[in-house]
Formats: C-alpha cells, sequence, structure tokens
C-alpha cells in the first residue's frame, strides 16, 4: 500500500484521539466510582441496577413500615401488661366478696375498686403520636367515655384494623380494637351457681359494629327478694360495679335494696359473680398479648428476610454498577503509558523527511 | 539542422521539467488540502522525424496532467459518508435523550415514582396524619415537576431536531448551487480547451459531493460532458447546471418534512444526517415521548379512579387525585368542529384515534394504537360517537377529505398536576365510617404499583418504565455503536482513496531531484550544442 504524508499524520491523529478517549472514560470512572455513567453503557445491567435499585427503596419502606408497626405493638403490649398486672388485684379484691367485710374494709375496697377502674380507663385511651390506639379506625375519638345517664364506660371507637404492607402481598394489623382489649368474652363453661348455691346466669350479646361484648349478669331467680341483675360491657364496668358493690349500692348510688341484710347478700353476691368474668379478661389479655407476640414474630422474621434481600441486592448492584476501583487504576496506567509510547514514536515519525536529506 | 534540433531537444527538455517540477510544486503546496487528489505530468516521446534509414527522436512532451484517483473508491466513500452521517445524527439525538432517562445517574422517573408510592405506604402507616399527608403533596409534587422535566426535555429536543432538518436543507441547497456552478465551469473548460480532465474543479466538486452525502441520502452519476448529476429521494436536486431547491414545510403534526420538486420525500431519506434525524425523532416521538405520556396517563386514570371510591379526612369523597384526563382534539377538515369528554374513565384505553369519513357518509373511528375500527356508522351533524369511554361530537358538514384526530395522551403531562391543594382531601380511607383511621382505600393506592394494567400491555407502571428507559439505552447503544462502526470504516475507506490520491513528500521530493537534474541535463545540452555551433562557426 502506498502510504503517504497525511495518511501518516491522520493515522497518528486518529489514534491519539481514541487513546485519549479511553484515557478520559477511565477518569470518569475513577471519579464516579462508577463502571456504568451512561445507561446505554451496558443495557441489561443498568435495566437491572434499576430494577434493584427500585426493589431495595420499596424494601426500606416496607422496613420502615414494620418498625412503626412494631413500635405501636410494643406500646401496645406494655399497656396489657398493665391491665393484666391490675386486673389480678381487681380479682383478689373480687375474692373478698365470699366473706361479708367490716364497713373500714369495703369503703377500702370501694376505693380501691374505684381506683383500678380510673386506671383501666386511662390505660383504655392511651395515645400514641396523637392518636387513641385502642380506637379502631376512630383514632381521634377518645376510646372509653363515662356516660353519666347509664353510669357506664361507653366505648367510642370501633372495630377497625389498620393493616399495614409489610410485603407485596403480606399485611399485619397495627392495632388492637378497645373492644377487644376492654371488653370480655366470657368463655365456656359459665357457672350455673355462685358457692353458696345461688343460680346464676350469664348472657351475652355482642354489638357486630364495635365488637363491644354486653353481659348480663342474673343472679337468683326472678321474684326471689335477693334476685339481682347488671350488665357490663368492659373491665371498667366491672370495677366501677365492684366499686360500689362494697358500698352496697348499685352503680347510680341508689342502696341494692332497702334491707340492708338483703342488701349485703346482693352485694356479695354480685362482687363473687364478677369473678369469673375478671379471670376471663386476663386470659383474654395474655391472650391478646400472645396474638401481638405472634404478629411481631412475624415482623422481625420479615425484617430480617428484607434486610438480608437488600444486603444480595446490594452486593449484585455494586457488581453491576460499581467500579474495580484497581483494575480501573492499572487500565488508566496503561492506557497512560500507551498513550505516551504514542507521542514518543509519533514525534519520532513526524520529524523524518526526505526533504531533511537533500541539502 | 541536425544540430539545430539539438537545440529543440533541450529546449522540450526544460520545458518539461519545468512543467512537472510545477506539477510537483503543487503537490506540495497541496499536502494538506482536504480532498486534494494528486497529480502528476505524464511526459511523452515527441513525435520523431523520419529520416532515411529510420527515425530521430525529437524529444519530450508533457502527454496529460493526470489526477490519481479511483472511482470505485470514491462512490464507496460517498456512501459510507451517507451512512456515517446518519450514524452521528442518530449517536447524536439519543446521546441527549438517554440523559433524560439516565437512571444510571439517577435522574429519570424511578426516584420520584418510587417516593411518591412510597409517600403513600408512610400514609397507611398513618392515615390521619398531618405530616404524611403533606409529604405525599410534596412527593407528588416533585413527581409533577420531573415528569414534566422530562418530557420538556424530550420535545426541546425534538424541536431541536426539526430545527436542524432546516439548517440543514439550508446547508445542502447552498452545496447544489455550488455543485451547479462547478459543472458549468467543468464542462465549459474541459470541452473548449480540449485539454483533458479540469482537475483541479472536479476535486472541489468531488469534496462538496462528499460532503452533501454526510447530509442527505442522495445518488448521483457523471455525465459524458463532465457534468455530475444528483437526485434525492427519486427527485432530481442538480441537473447540469441547474438545480431545484430543496424546502421544508410543517405538517399536521409540526413535524418538518422536506419536498422537492413538489413531492414529500422525507420517508425516502434513509441515510445522511437527515435521514438520521428523521429517523431519530420518529423514534423519539412514538416510543419514549408517548411512553412517558401513556405512564403518566395510565397513573391519572388508575389512582384517580380508586381516590374517587376513598374518603378524605374532611369527609369528601369522589374527589380527583390527580388533575382529570382530558382530550385534545386535531382538526383536519374543511369547516367541520369536533368537541367531546371521558365519559368513562374505566374505559378508557389511552389509545390515539383517528376519525375519517366515506363517500356514503359514514364515519369510521380508527384505534390508532389498535389499527382497529372501534366505531363505524351514518354520520349525523351533532350526533355524539362513542366509543370506548370517550364521546365525541362533530358538528358542520364534512367530506371524505376531512379527519379528526382525538387523543387522551397529547396534553396529559403539560396538564398534569395534583387536583387537590387540602391535605385533608387525601383519601386514605375506604369508608365515612371508617374516618380518620381506616388506611383502606392508600391500600388500594399502594397495591396499584404491583398491578398489572391493560392499558400498559399488562406491565406495572415500573416495568413499563424500565421497558422505555432499557428502550432508550439500546437505541443509544446500538446508535454508539454503529458510530463508531462507520467512523472507522469511513477512515477506511478514507485511507484507501488518501493511498491512491494521497500526496507523498517524500515522493515529491525525489521527483524533485528527479526534474531538477532532468532541467540541468537539459540546459547542458544546449550548451553543448551551443559548443558545438561554436565549433562550427569558427570553421
Amino acid at each position: 500500500m502506498r502510504i503517504t504524508t497525511s495518511m501518516i499524520f491522520s493515522h497518528i491523529a486518529s489514534s491519539l484521539q481514541k487513546n485519549t478517549e479511553e484515557y478520559a472514560h477511565l477518569n470518569e470512572r475513577l471519579a464516579t466510582g462508577k463502571k456504568i455513567n451512561r445507561i446505554s453503557e451496558d443495557v441489561s445491567g443498568s435495566v437491572n441496577a434499576l430494577g434493584y435499585r427500585l426493589d431495595i427503596s420499596i424494601n426500606d419502606q416496607y422496613k420502615r413500615n414494620i418498625d412503626k408497626t412494631n413500635i405501636q405493638l410494643d406500646y401496645t403490649t406494655k399497656i396489657l401488661d398493665s391491665v393484666s398486672n391490675s386486673l389480678i388485684n381487681l380479682h383478689e379484691l373480687a375474692a373478698m366478696g365470699n366473706n361479708a367485710q367490716s364497713e373500714d374494709k369495703r369503703m377500702f375496697y370501694s376505693k380501691q375498686a374505684a381506683d383500678w377502674r380510673d386506671y383501666f380507663l386511662s390505660l383504655s385511651n392511651s395515645k400514641l403520636d396523637g392518636k387513641f390506639i385502642f380506637s379502631g379506625n376512630k383514632t381521634d375519638k377518645q376510646t372509653f367515655v363515662y356516660n353519666s345517664v347509664t353510669g357506664k364506660y361507653d366505648y367510642q371507637g370501633d372495630n377497625g384494623e389498620i393493616n399495614i404492607l409489610i410485603d407485596k402481598e403480606a399485611s399485619v394489623v397495627m392495632n388492637i380494637q378497645g373492644s377487644r382489649a376492654f371488653s370480655i368474652s366470657l368463655t365456656e363453661p359459665l357457672p350455673a351457681t355462685l358457692s353458696d348455691g345461688t343460680p346464676i346466669s350469664f348472657t351475652q350479646a355482642k354489638d357486630p359494629l364495635t365488637g363491644v361484648n354486653t353481659i348480663t349478669v342474673e343472679i337468683g331467680n326472678s321474684g326471689d327478694p335477693d334476685y339481682d341483675t347488671f350488665t357490663f360491657s368492659s373491665i371498667m364496668d366491672i370495677a366501677n360495679i365492684m366499686s360500689y358493690a362494697w358500698k352496697y349500692s348499685d352503680i347510680n348510688g341508689s342502696s341494692l335494696n332497702s334491707d340492708p341484710e338483703v342488701a349485703e347478700k346482693m352485694a356479695l353476691h354480685r362482687i363473687a359473680a364478677l369473678a369469673k368474668p375478671i379471670d376471663d379478661a386476663r386470659v383474654q389479655t395474655t391472650g391478646i398479648q400472645s396474638e401481638i407476640g405472634a404478629r411481631q414474630i412475624v415482623l422481625n422474621d420479615q425484617s430480617k428476610r428484607l434486610s438480608s434481600s437488600t444486603l444480595v441486592m446490594q452486593n449484585t448492584l455494586t457488581k453491576i454498577e460499581d467500579a474495580d476501583m484497581t483494575e480501573t487504576a492499572t487500565e488508566l496506567l496503561k492506557t497512560q503509558t500507551a498513550l505516551e509510547a504514542l507521542r514518543a514514536s509519533a514525534s519520532k515519525i513526524i520529524s523524518q523527511s526526505l526533504l531533511d536529506f537533500l541539502k | 539542422m541536425y544540430l539545430l534540433s539539438l537545440f529543440n531537444i533541450g529546449k522540450s527538455t526544460i520545458f518539461t521539467s519545468q512543467t512537472a517540477l510545477n506539477v510537483t510544486s503543487h503537490n506540495i503546496a497541496n499536502v494538506n488540502t482536504p480532498g486534494f487528489s494528486r497529480q502528476e505530468a505524464i511526459l511523452e516521446v515527441s513525435t520523431p522525424i523520419a529520416i532515411r534509414g529510420g527515425f530521430v527522436g525529437s524529444g519530450v512532451n508533457v502527454g496529460q496532467i493526470r489526477r490519481h484517483y479511483d472511482n470505485f473508491i470514491q462512490s464507496q466513500l460517498l456512501g459510507q459518508y451517507q451512512n456515517y452521517g446518519r450514524s452521528t445524527a442518530l449517536e447524536n439525538a439519543f446521546s441527549q435523550i438517554e440523559q433524560i432517562f439516565n437512571e444510571a445517574k439517577n435522574m429519570g422517573l424511578s426516584v420520584p415514582l418510587s417516593d411518591f408510592f412510597n409517600s403513600w405506604q408512610d400514609l397507611s402507616t398513618n392515615p390521619e396524619g398531618q405530616t404524611q399527608r403533606t409529604v405525599l403533596l410534596q412527593k407528588t409534587e416533585s413527581f409533577v415537576i420531573a415528569a414534566k422535566r422530562m418530557e420538556r426535555g424530550i420535545t426541546e429536543n425534538l424541536n431541536n431536531l426539526n430545527q436542524q432538518i432546516s439548517n440543514i436543507v439550508d446547508h445542502i441547497n447552498n452545496i447544489a448551487s455550488q455543485i451547479a456552478e462547478l459543472n458549468e465551469r467543468i464542462m465549459s473548460s474541459e470541452g473548449s480547451l480540449n485539454t483533458g480532465q479540469a482537475n483541479d474543479l472536479r476535486d472541489q466538486r468531488q469534496n462538496l459531493l462528499n460532503e452533501l452525502g454526510q447530509l442527505v441520502e442522495s445518488s448521483s452519476y457523471e455525465e459524458p460532458d463532465g457534468s455530475i448529476n444528483i437526485s434525492v429521494g427519486m427527485k432530481s436536486l442538480v441537473y447540469k447546471s441547474e438545480y431545484n431547491v430543496l424546502s421544508v414545510k410543517v405538517d399536521e403534526e409540526g413535524d418538518r418534512e422536506i419536498y422537492l420538486e413538489n413531492s414529500n420525500i422525507t420517508f425516502q431519506i434513509n441515510k445522511g444526517q437527515i435521514g438520521g434525524i428523521i429517523s431519530a425523532r420518529d423514534t423519539i416521538q412514538n416510543n419514549q415521548l408517548k411512553g412517558l405520556r401513556r405512564l403518566i396517563a395510565s397513573l391519572i386514570k388508575e389512582i384517580n379512579l380508586i381516590h374517587q371510591s376513598g374518603y378524605g379526612l374532611d369527609g369528601s369523597t369522589g374527589n380527583d387525585f390527580f388533575n382529570p384526563l382530558d382530550l385534545s382534539f386535531g382538526n383536519f377538515s374543511s369547516g367541520a368542529g369536533i368537541t367531546g369528554s371521558i365519559t368513562n374513565l374505566s374505559q378508557l384505553t389511552l389509545d390515539e384515534y383517528e376519525i375519517t369519513f366515506d363517500g356514503s357518509g359514514n364515519y369510521h373511528v380508527l384505534n390508532k394504537d389498535t389499527n382497529a375500527e372501534v366505531a363505524t356508522g351514518a354520520y349525523i351533524s351533532g350526533n355524539p360517537i362513542n366509543f370506548e369511554g370517550i364521546s365525541v361530537t362533530i358538528t358542520g358538514a364534512v367530506n371524505s377529505n376531512d379527519k379528526f384526530s382525538v387523543s387522551p395522551l397529547t396534553n396529559v403531562i403539560q396538564n398534569f398536576g395534583t387536583s387537590i391543594s387540602d391535605y385533608r382531601k387525601i383519601a386514605a380511607s375506604g369508608s365515612f365510617a371508617g374516618l380518620p383511621g381506616d388506611n383502606t382505600n392508600a391500600l388500594n393506592i399502594i397495591k396499584l404499583a404491583e398491578e398489572n394494567l391493560s392499558e400498559l400491555g399488562g406491565k406495572t407502571f415500573t416495568e413499563f418504565y424500565k421497558g422505555i428507559v432499557s428502550d432508550v439505552a439500546k437505541l443509544t447503544s446500538s446508535a454508539s455503536d454503529s458510530l463508531t462502526f462507520d467512523a472507522k470504516l469511513l477512515e477506511e475507506i478514507s485511507m484507501r482513496r488518501e493511498s491512491i490520491s494521497g500526496v507523498s513528500l517524500e515522493e515529491e521530493a525525489a521527483n524533485l531531484i528527479k526534474y531538477q537534474r532532468a532541467f540541468e541535463a537539459g540546459a547542458r545540452i544546449i550548451k553543448v550544442t551551443d559548443e558545438l555551433l561554436q565549433t562550427v562557426i569558427n570553421l
């Protein structure tokens, strides 16, 4: 092939250009630490990387959701711990009802029961982040309020569950409704008589909208002088009934019976009758706590799974996107050497011409 | 007489050497002139003189000044210039678009899109929270801004491409006029003097042809009279010393199209920069721009549908989350009008439609994306035409040349924005009774992110978006590969041309000496002859 002057020059020029391009490219890799700086540099790699980044972002979101759910469930467990402990004390008060007590003690017990009642009420109205956590969906409503007309504690929340996504398809309920934590469902077998043989019956009615279970208790036979019936739908009601019963009065403050003896008998019956619901309430609270525990196990497992899958994806992402610094630096050095060699040889070739020798 | 002819031989040597030195110097002078073809003085023996017993030579003369030139390589080079022009234009256009979708630097829509859905997630964990609601509105705003920025980036690039078409067409017209003029000069100089080819004019014309090749796909052939005729898109651009002007017209969709001799030749041009630009423009319009608009339209449609069914903290329901979708119309009729609206959002396919009329007074609605006729019937002015969740009303007289286009996509990103400004109106709750703690509607919106949507070809939002990104990456990478290949090939062919037509200084230096020596020898002949004559005179 005939080689002409401009061929030599343009060859040198294009080689220099190519080398410099390569040099700049490697330099960019070193500067950004990334192998892929433009999506066209690695089509499938960059699309995969995009997928991984999105998956990592959604994983992080699920972890944030889990953290948030965990906080509320932790808080709920703590409250239920207190409820459960207090129920033990209330149960002891109920046990005192097996025998008649002195007036001093009765007043003391009454006061204690009233304190537990108020404590339960404050627990049931717990707030987290400005929300009533036991009110179902009605988080802006105080969970239980005292109804001065009925003398009972009304549930203002609803049966709503708040589901939190912890994965594409999986969700966990974040809340425990007040109607479950503070209202009681009695478990079979229900006692037919009290310890002194007085017949007793419990009737339960659940409000499907709120989940509140209202229990009607009948003691004795209808027509008996000491026949008694009363209803309650929350542990506040129970403590309230007990507090008044120790004063031998009904929840509206009036005496249970005009005859003091009958009134005492009725009051003791009432107190004794409450032992079963209090027991069941405790079992129920523990049940809910273990349910929360089960939810938290799911949350923690899921959190671990998310962390490890994020880790795997991050590693893969690094492999796809990040430049191997040692390799890039070595490449850069190689290109640099090549560039120097090219410059040296170019200067030799360019300086040679026949015209130099024709003197 | 014989002695005097020695003078002539000496003179011819000197003159010929002078001419050859002239050619050599011209070559040296043009060693760096692009497109210059090396010239060579072709020496010939002068016609000998017959004497008794044979012929006696009468010296030398220059037969022709030959231009070293290979027609085959030249036509290869021209073809490669056209390929190279296309590749540069494509690479240029797509690398701009790539920057808009450069997810490798988190420049695209994926971060704002996932932030948007993550904000809904945060809201679902605290549906009554003002913070979460305000953050959601802010993240939505960032998403809207990102989408608008991307669309603006694409449309600016498209405008730029259209502008480039006009600029290049001007350039082509300029080149065409120069070639026509050179044709004229070459024809007249070669025809009248009859001294062989007008080498330097031909080099000039060849340069212009190469330049033209980079700009536009053309074919050319040389006439026996030395002129070159050029045609573009089967129409004549240059014929001898005449040339036709390429013109640019804006079509219905605002794109610039190229006309030559009153015919639209846009789609016959595949190569050259113009071919590349047209191809890039149409690809970007139909894939990236339309894809982005479809994605946003789908998001608006699906989120609004769910949002409408939910309840805000203030108890309101039926609210749109995003500004509602809206139709845009193209009216290509002689005087009829068109109005219309979306009647059923859930039936909307997000496809584009074209309404045409036949000779027997029927209208035809064509879905341009599926190519299916979705509605037809007798045209009655003012009667609504319903199809796929859309109702349009055309009023006035129409004829079979009239055409209307209906698109839910054209203005979608332009109108894109949050419809609600009051954070309480964000409908996280699925029911009025569930307020404020219920999050079922928020959960439904979050689940949308995983849903395969028919209007996105059975893909989720992110899959669809990933498809757009991967298309951009593929287009850019293949454009850059072709450019590398075409540049390399162009260099190869240029080298081969250079090998034949290029100037070698070494060679010319040697020639310089060669002809100098010949000149000196010729002078010597004259001197010797003079001495001989002296001898004779002094007899």
